[in-house]
Parts: structure tokens; sequence; C-alpha cells
């Protein structure tokens, strides 16, 4: 019995729109007997509060997270909203991975969708992870600084994730009635907490990603800046080296790079989706 | 043998590091945290903490809690373990929310007696068991092993429901008091939520507190709610606590003696400085219950 009842109040909350007539091919569908078919019934209009309930929280925390992108979309939003309750519907017990949930579930449908701007899934992404970076795992602070060397990799911050825009999104105004398109260019940022615990975004150049590419994969610093002048089609110039250097200055100035580490460590997680100790645990909210 | 155990119970209320939970506490959200943690002590006994807003995550808000401890008792109530549902808890989550409760050193455990899931899907909000003697009997074996699994006592929350899920076999009084002996689990008793229920479902509410096994009671909750133009009372947690709730408060210590008390305020949250005066009225009514409770043992 738990079972149905369980089945028909996710289905009512998140599907369609409510009527006696699904309540009743809800209790049939799930096995609901009818007794108490006939008493969930009686309780329709009560039963409607539970469905204002749950979309509501839900709704609340994409707001918070995503609310440029909601704005943009306007009522295309609330449909892929009720599509992906429906289909994919939350999974994890944090509220917060609520809005990675639906974008990984929309992310797909946006893009064959012609009513969706180009850019929005990207801005959408970058909205969400203000929330996602400053919630990240931190490493532990008995961390010694010592200075880098070539031969050893180096320890980056855990609270960070390099992502890349085919749309400057970056650059969009805060504000959430602002309807500019970004302007359409190859974009790499390197999104990261602060020591403070503020989120950052560093926008940086295509030696500068593919060196911090590396450094994530787990290279060694001499390494990270071979391969990455190599996949740029450099020579590993004098202007290069001292374009890591200042690279790395900078990060640690950040409180991204932390120092050097073995090269044998476990590499972390790029948004091009290696696996490493940056993935946030799966599922979810609050 | 009951006794014993609920001793037991109560005994546990001292947590790991010596802190004991009693007096009135507050729910701890993050609208007020940076002025909890940076401020002066405040006359609040103790605080809870929502450890789903804490764990498996860094950053902010876990060492804005990490700056507390040791500078109130600390006490978590869950939100998501869905006890009720068919499926097993997710056992990743068990396992990082007994660090969590580790961490803040909390002297026991709680969450809700409902279900929050369905399957795989997180609904988000507590939903209510049908009142059956097989949801007493499975909810029951299932709370039995959360003090083993969590490392600490546990307990469960009666809650606002707003509909049966089809026809009751047991009245609500049945049904909790069945779980919480069949399972020895503790009871955080939601004078709010009594008070909500017995309204929206026309019953005596204390009348239903009389009726309780009050030995089991490890924390009473009271929160402000909200009336609906059809008449239905919803337990929004958004506006202070409403006289008749303090006076079923009263009434629930007078009968039960010290018990923790703890307000929660999770919606319209106003400025700490308010919240610390409700908690003054709520110790208020602590105190005169205690007096009636000790007069009457006398």
């Amino acid at each position: 019995m738990q079972q149905g009842i369980e089945d028909v109040f996710a289905d009512w909350v998140l599907g369609p729109a409510p009527s006696r007539d699904r309540l009743a091919g809800l209790c049939e569908k799930h096995g609901i007997g009818a007794d108490d078919a006939a008493a969930l019934s009686e309780s329709f209009e009560r039963l409607t509060v539970y469905r204002e309930l749950v979309r509501g929280n839900l709704r609340e925390a994409l707001q918070l997270a995503i609310p440029r992108s909601i704005a943009r979309l306007g009522p295309l939003f609330d449909e892929y909203f009720d599509r992906f309750l429906a289909e994919q519907a939350p999974r994890s017990h944090y509220l917060r991975d609520v809005t990675p949930e639906l974008l990984a579930f929309a992310g797909p449908l946006w893009q064959d969708d012609a009513r969706v701007p180009a850019y929005l899934h990207e801005l959408a992404r970058h909205e969400s992870l203000h929330i996602e970076v400053s919630a990240l795992p931190s490493l532990p602070r008995d961390h010694v600084p010592a200075p880098l060397s070539l031969e050893q990799g180096v320890e980056l911050s855990a609270a960070l994730r390099l992502v890349q825009y085919r749309h400057a999104v970056h650059e969009l105004s805060a504000d959430e009635a602002d309807r500019t398109l970004p302007s359409e260019r190859a974009v790499s940022l390197l999104v990261y907490r602060s020591p403070a615990h503020e989120v950052r975004y560093l926008e940086l150049t295509k030696l500068a990603r593919r060196i911090v590419e590396r450094l994530l994969l787990g290279d060694s610093l001499g390494g990270a800046v071979r391969q990455a002048a190599t996949a740029e089609g450099s020579a590993l110039s004098e202007a290069v080296l001292a374009g890591a250097a200042k690279l790395l200055a900078d990060l640690a100035e950040r409180g991204v790079v932390r120092g050097p580490r073995h090269i044998a460590d476990e590499s972390r997680t790029t948004e091009s989706g290696q696996s490493g100790t940056n993935a946030p645990a799966k599922r979810p909210p609050s | 043998m009951r006794r014993r155990h609920l001793r037991l119970i109560m005994s546990n209320v001292v947590s790991s590091i010596g802190h004991t939970l009693g007096g009135v506490g507050l729910g701890l959200r993050w609208d007020f945290l940076e002025e909890v943690v940076d401020g002066p002590t405040l006359p609040i006994d103790f605080f809870e903490v929502s450890p789903e807003n804490y764990m498996r995550r860094g950053g902010y808000y876990p060492e804005q809690l990490e700056r507390l401890l040791g500078r109130y008792p600390l006490v978590t109530h869950g939100l998501t373990l869905s006890i009720g549902a068919i499926a097993e808890p997710d056992p990743q989550y068990l396992r990082e929310l007994r660090l969590e409760i580790a961490r803040t050193h909390s002297p026991f455990h709680s969450d809700h007696l409902c279900f929050s899931s369905a399957g795989q899907r997180s609904l988000h909000e507590l939903l209510p068991l049908q009142q059956s003697r097989e949801n007493v009997g499975r909810v029951a074996e299932r709370a039995r092993r959360m003090s083993d699994v969590l490392g600490v006592p546990f307990a469960l929350e009666n809650i606002t429901y707003y509909v049966h899920p089809g026809r009751a076999e047991l009245p609500e009084l049945d049904f909790l008091m069945g779980v919480l002996d069949a399972s020895d689990a503790g009871l955080l008793l939601d004078v709010n939520n009594v008070y909500v229920n017995s309204v929206n479902h026309g019953f005596d509410a204390r009348a239903f507190i009389a009726a309780l096994d009050l030995r089991r009671v490890v924390e009473i909750h009271v929160a402000g709610h909200s009336r609906k133009a059809s008449g239905l009372v919803l337990d929004t947690h958004g506006a202070p606590v409403a006289d008749p709730v303090l006076e079923l408060l009263s009434h629930t210590l007078s009968l039960s003696g010290p018990r923790p008390v703890l307000l929660e305020r999770d919606n319209d949250v106003p400025e700490l400085s308010e919240l610390v005066r409700e908690v003054q009225k709520l110790r208020d009514v602590y105190d005169a219950s205690m007096l009636r409770f000790d007069a009457a043992r006398d």
C-alpha cells in the first residue's frame, strides 16, 4: 500500500495539472483500493496543497540559483520546469542539487529547441556555478606552503571549476531585467572559491587554460607547460615560460595554488568530465 | 524495560563534549548565522541544526558552524531521511549524516515520521504516511536501527498532515505511539503540529498531548502557522508562535516536566533580536510551566 501511496503522491505533485479524473486515474494506476481512493478524492482540495508546497520549494531553489536565466526564458522556463518534474524529478537529498539536475535534463533539450537562445544553457550553467563552487569540499588546512618545482605537480584548491563557453555569458549584467545578448566568442573561465569563501571568476587565455587543465589532471608543472605549449602549437619559449610563471603567481595570490604536490596524487575534475576528488557526491539537496 | 530505556534516552541529552541540552533554543538559519557566530553570546540555550545544510559540502557555512561549536550546544534535526518510504534510506546519505552528527556533537538526532521520497524521486516535502499497522511495524523496524547507524539515540517528530492518505486504520495517536513503542525511539514533540492537526482534523489537542507517553519526549518544537481562506491551517514556520500554541506548550511542559524547547522559524525570518525576544517569551512560559509541574509533584 505504501508504495502505491508514494507513487500517487509523487505523480500528483510532479505531474500534469490536477483534476479529480487524474487523481482517480493515478489511484487506479498505482493499485490504490476503492476505499482509499475514495478517501483521497474526498481530500482533493487539500491534496493540491502538497502540490503547491513541493513545486514551490523546488521553484524557489531554482529561482535562487539561476534568476537571470529564468527571467530570460520567461514562460518557457515553466514549460521545462514542468517537464523536468514529470519526466525526471529531483533525485538528490540536497536542494542545492536541484539546479544541476534540471540543467542536466534540460540542456540537451534546449539545444534542439529554436525558442531557447543558444547561449541560455551556458548562462544557466554559469549562474549555477556560484552555489556549486561555494559548496565544493575544501582540502585539509594542514598544507605547508613550499616552492613549486617543474618536476612536481601543483596542488590546486579543491573548490574550483574550469569551464568553457561559446558565449561570453560571464560578461552579462547581473540585472535580471537586462536582455543584452552575450558576444559569441570562446571563453575559458576558472571559477574558484577564495580563501575568504567568495566565489570568483578568472578568464584564462587558451594557453593558461591548457596549463590548468593539465595540472588538474595531475601532470608535473614542467609537463603541464610543455604539453600546453605543444597543444597550442607554440615552442617552449621564454615568453611561454614567463607567462606560465605569471599565471602561477597570480593563482597563488588568489589562493588557488596551494603548493607542490606529488604527481602520483589523485587527479581532479574538469568540466570535460574526468572524475576526481573535486566531484560532488551524488545525490541530492538542501 | 521501557522505563530503563527512557532513562537512557534522557541521559543522552548530554552531548559527547559535555553540553547539556535544555532550556529554550532556536533553529539555526543562514539568515542570522553570521550574527550568531560573530556576535556576543546570546540568551539562547542551544541551537538546532539541519545537517543537510552543512554536510557533503565545504566553504563558508560549515566553517561558520565549526566556529559555533563549543559556544552553544548543538542538536541535529534532519529533513530528508524519508524513514517511512518503502525504499531503504540512502546508505551514502546515512554515512555523511553520521559524520555530521559526530562533528556537531549532537546528543541525539531526529527526523520526521513521514516519507519525502518515492523510489528515486526526492520530493523535498514531509508527506504523510498511512496510519496503518503495517506501517507501524515497517517504520519501527527501521527506526530501531537508526541509533546504531547514526551513532546517537534517534527520535521521530510528529508531522503536520493536511490529508490522510486513504482510510486511516489507526488514529494518529495510536500510530505515533505504536511506532515509538515498537522502535524505542524518542519523541520530538512538535506542539504546533499537534495544534495545526487538531484544527484541520477536528480533535482535542490537549487530550492528544495528555494521552501521549510524555516520558518519550526528548525535545519540543514550536513554530508559527497561517490560515488559508478555506480555513485550512498551514504549518508555515513563517510567523510568531500563536497564543493557542503557547498555551498548548505550557500544558505540555506542565505534564512532561523539563524538556528542551525549540523555536523554529524558516520563512519571513525577522531580525535576530526579534527571535531572541520570542525565545525569552518562550522561556517565561517554560519557567511558569515548571513551577506548575513542580507544584503538581509536591
